[in-house]
């Protein structure tokens, strides 16, 4: 024992934790390895093929918990840099190219930070308030299809679950400034807690005439039901309905103009004031997400969801061709797709490296040679993503709707920009003088059309 | 000193300094004194519904450090009373102790955003007690780098007003012009900030070629650019909305109050120090004095859109100057210790904030007896209490700010 101790002793805290670490690895883990293989496995595999359903929820839970941290990043750093290219900054250029892990550090910063409470706070709520606004924020993304196929739960109410899961929100909200037990906190409470109930109506009538056109209210279904070229979205068919829901959507997200319940200039930071470490960055993601998600939500809603403006199919059947399919089997190949893989890619990069090397006589072989690989690689990627686009519709369909998406959110980004905010008083006003009227108007001018086509 | 009571630990639970849950209610923005007057005692007792808002003295939109006890309901302001002395120096008595070149130094910060107003004033006053004849150069000069800081000044206050109705953009590029006019001032006087550039009799240095090459080019887009920055918020329907019959002053009202300036003109009252009492080469130039509001007084909007009238105005002025400028010298003749006659003067100048004077009795010595300073910013926060009333917590800040309070003058 004494040798054993005397080497343990020698050790530096390095080997003294790597040492444990490869003991594990090496002892352990292929016991734990092959237990998992043949006693737990079968068994975990029959289970989870008995609730397939279940595990698909819990699947699309990870996912869209694992979506919404980047997506409310990249949010934050459009953000920083739109906004400074708009006053004529730089923005954020320290960490990262161009400063784009920018907003991962700031998350980090956000979660090493105290998490202070302040005295006289009521600690319980105070603690989960933010969690039920972070939740409530992350919840919506079950029902968004980002593609098809690509949806978490397609609920046959899905429009409705989304109103009603965002419309909880406002419960954190009003939690959050309640419990601080400050009165800048309360104040934005309330003010958030009545506007969000003010301009949930609006924004759920302004769906309703969209909803009658649809006859379901399955994101997924309205999704497929503006399928084909870009006049057969909704925006063209509820224009109204469209304008009314972008309004009361930023509302409902907090988002200037009408960002009455953190108004920085008048009730400091309302709801958030007292909040810091992770809490605040509990209710600062949720702020992003929400503008994630009502983007999203537009685009499902009014503009086209996934599917490309133009319909390729119709124009190819216009010139009396068929449509394009891939119908790309490897295994067929044998062997010659080995040989394909291993040799194609060389022969590619001579040849793309040829026309570097010759047509510059002071340069070196090899930089032709690593010129043409690079050259080789992107037509590779440009080849295996055009590959994807046609043989994937749920790849195409990806990419349509977060363009789309990140459209509205730089729309979104680009008001907080340029707008002041507006006062409580005429934020009410709008919401129950305007918004509602045009919005029921926009209802019945639409139920009306419909009978009339009918009959 | 216990060894459980070093400095460095953090005080525990029965530490008398530490405050507990039931005493929370203790620490509102009452003060600690039972009330002194029965305005203090009527505004500091609470009817039902209502609460106190303590704004400032750290608060985003407050201007520097005024402190605004609200007293809300809802979401109107019943009552408000705003608590000074947060920036207090002692100003006065620091002139009072400094002899007549020092004291253009310890005026300068008053208001930090116009600082040049702020030493001209003092210095006329001086050169009234001593008989001194300013060279016209320098009268020149005075006129053409005040009507610079009076620009810088109008654009940051389009700026601080969107910012305060939380419009992002519009304080950036407020902050291109003002840098550009401030490096510009910087060339001759040597500051950014605080020039400390005017003396008893003059200037302390003349122009030099590069403040002349920057002011050239920004002469030849100034006006255009002025265009620019009002098509940033004029036309933005919320904005006139926050703006528009927002703390209304008729001008009889605002007369009584002791307003001056831009707060006064928006009033619908042409009064301009720079023609009803002219001094230094104003009688010579041309400009006119813009007034809004009309028989109806003049709301927030009306304060915000003459400022910008006042700088087209300012511009033109800056270009007669530049074309009637005199040779010769810069500074008077005067010997280095200033012994003016006993006496008193008072001298106006037409600070971007208003009326800027200064009474200065002499009593023969090389400082002054007594010197009183007249600060517009002071004399406009009488203004809040009749203007925030009855509005709403949010249009506070749209009075506040069309106001243009700087709390180095009020504290001083």
């Amino acid at each position: 024992m004494t040798a054993l101790n005397r080497t343990w002793g020698h050790l530096t805290l390095t080997g003294k934790v790597v040492i444990p670490l490869l003991f594990l690895v090496l002892v352990v883990g292929p016991i734990v390895t092959i237990f998992f293989a043949t006693v737990v496995g079968p068994w975990l595999a029959d289970l989870l093929g008995a609730n397939l359903e279940i595990v698909r929820f819990v699947v699309a839970i990870g996912g869209i918990l694992l979506f919404s941290i980047p997506a409310a990043f990249i949010i934050i750093y459009m953000e920083l840099k739109v906004i400074a290219f708009m006053n004529l900054r730089i923005g954020p250029d320290r960490v990262g190219p161009k400063g784009a892990a920018h907003s991962l550090v700031a998350g980090l910063k956000v979660l090493t930070k105290e998490d202070f409470s302040p005295t006289g706070v009521d600690h319980v709520v105070f603690t989960w308030a933010p969690v039920i606004v972070f939740l409530t924020a992350v919840m919506t993304f079950l029902v968004i299809p980002f593609g098809p196929g690509l949806v978490g739960q397609d609920f046959n109410i899905g429009l409705l679950y989304m109103f009603a899961v965002g419309g909880m929100a406002v419960v954190g909200l009003l939690l959050a400034g309640w419990s601080s037990s400050n009165k800048y906190s309360l104040l934005g409470g309330l003010r958030a807690a009545a506007q969000m109930v003010s301009y949930e109506i609006p924004l759920t009538l302004s769906v309703v005439g969209l909803i009658l056109l649809a006859g379901t209210m399955s994101l997924n279904r309205i999704a497929e039901a503006q399928a084909g070229w870009f006049t057969d979205w909704f925006v063209f068919r509820q224009p109204l309905g469209a304008l009314i829901f972008f309004i009361a959507a930023t509302a409902e997200a907090n988002r200037t103009p009408f960002d009455m319940a953190e108004a920085d200039s008048e009730i400091v930071a309302g709801f958030a004031t007292e909040y810091s470490g992770m809490r605040f960055g509990f209710l600062f993601f949720a702020e992003y997400v929400n503008v994630f998600i009502i983007s999203a939500l537009l685009t499902t809603l009014f503009f086209g969801a996934w599917n490309a403006p133009i319909d390729i199919n119709a124009i190819l059947a216009a010139f009396g061709l068929s449509p394009i399919t891939v119908s790309l089997d490897p295994g067929s190949l044998g062997v010659g797709l080995l040989i394909a893989l291993l040799v194609v890619p060389v022969i590619l990069t001579l040849i793309f490296a040829a026309p570097f090397y010759l047509t510059k006589s002071s340069r070196p072989a090899w930089q032709a040679l690593v010129l043409g690989f690079l050259v080789v690689t992107l037509v590779g990627i440009a080849l295996i993503g055009l590959l994807g686009y046609i043989g994937l519709p749920w790849l195409g369909g990806l990419i349509w709707f977060m363009l789309k998406s990140f459209l509205f959110v730089y729309v979104f980004v680009w008001m907080r920009g340029t707008f002041p905010r507006v006062r409580i008083d005429q934020l009410m006003g709008f919401a129950w003088k305007w918004l509602l009227p045009v919005s029921l108007l926009n209802l019945f001018v639409t139920a009306a059309a419909i009978l009339i086509v009918k009959s | 000193m216990t060894t459980s009571e070093k400095p460095h630990q953090h005080p525990s639970l029965d530490d008398p300094r530490v405050m507990l849950d039931d005493q929370i209610g203790q620490f509102e923005a009452v003060p600690p004194y039972p009330p002194r007057t029965e305005r203090e005692a009527e505004f500091y007792s609470l009817r039902d519904g209502e609460m106190f808002v303590n704004m400032g003295p750290q608060h985003p939109s407050t201007h520097g450090v005024l402190r605004v006890v609200l007293k809300i309901n809802g979401e109107q302001v019943v009552d408000l009373d705003p608590v000074l002395g947060y920036l207090h120096r002692g100003v006065e008595k620091l002139c009072e102790n400094s002899d007549y070149h020092h004291i253009i130094s310890q005026i300068d910060p008053l208001e930090y955003v116009s600082s040049l107003f702020m030493e001209w004033a003092p210095v006329m006053a001086f050169e009234k007690l001593l008989d001194v004849e300013v060279p016209r150069r320098a009268e020149y000069i005075r006129v053409l780098t005040g009507e610079l800081l009076r620009v810088s000044s109008h654009i940051l206050y389009q700026g601080w007003m969107a910012l305060d109705l939380g419009g992002l953009a519009p304080i950036l590029y407020s902050f291109i012009e003002r840098d550009e006019i401030v490096e510009m001032l910087a060339a001759i006087t040597g500051q950014r900030m605080l020039f400390n550039y005017f003396r008893i009799g003059g200037v302390n240095g003349d122009l030099n070629h590069e403040f002349m090459s920057r002011l050239g080019d920004w002469m030849s887009r100034a006006a255009k650019q002025h265009e620019a920055n009002i098509g940033l918020l004029n036309e933005n329907e919320i904005f006139v909305r926050r703006m528009r019959d927002i703390g209304r002053l008729d001008g009889a009202t605002a007369l009584r109050m002791g307003a001056s300036g831009p707060n006064l003109r928006a009033a619908g009252v042409p009064f301009d120090v720079r023609r009803a009492h002219p001094y230094s080469v104003y009688p010579e130039l041309e400009f006119d004095i813009p007034t809004r509001g009309g028989n109806g007084g003049g709301d927030s909007l009306d304060r915000y859109l003459l400022r910008l009238d006042e700088v087209s105005q300012s511009i033109r002025i800056i270009d007669q100057c530049l074309h009637n400028m005199p040779d010769g010298p810069i500074m008077a003749r005067l010997p280095r210790l200033l012994r003016p006659r006993p006496g008193r003067a008072w001298a106006a100048v037409e600070a971007p904030r208003g009326l800027f004077g200064t009474y200065v009795i002499s009593d023969g010595t090389d400082q002054p007896f007594r010197m009183k300073i007249h600060d517009p910013s002071f004399v406009h926060l009488q203004l809040v209490g009749l203007l925030m009333k009855n509005n709403l917590l949010a249009d506070t800040m749209a009075v506040m700010a069309s106001l243009d309070p700087v709390m180095g003058g009020i504290d001083k």
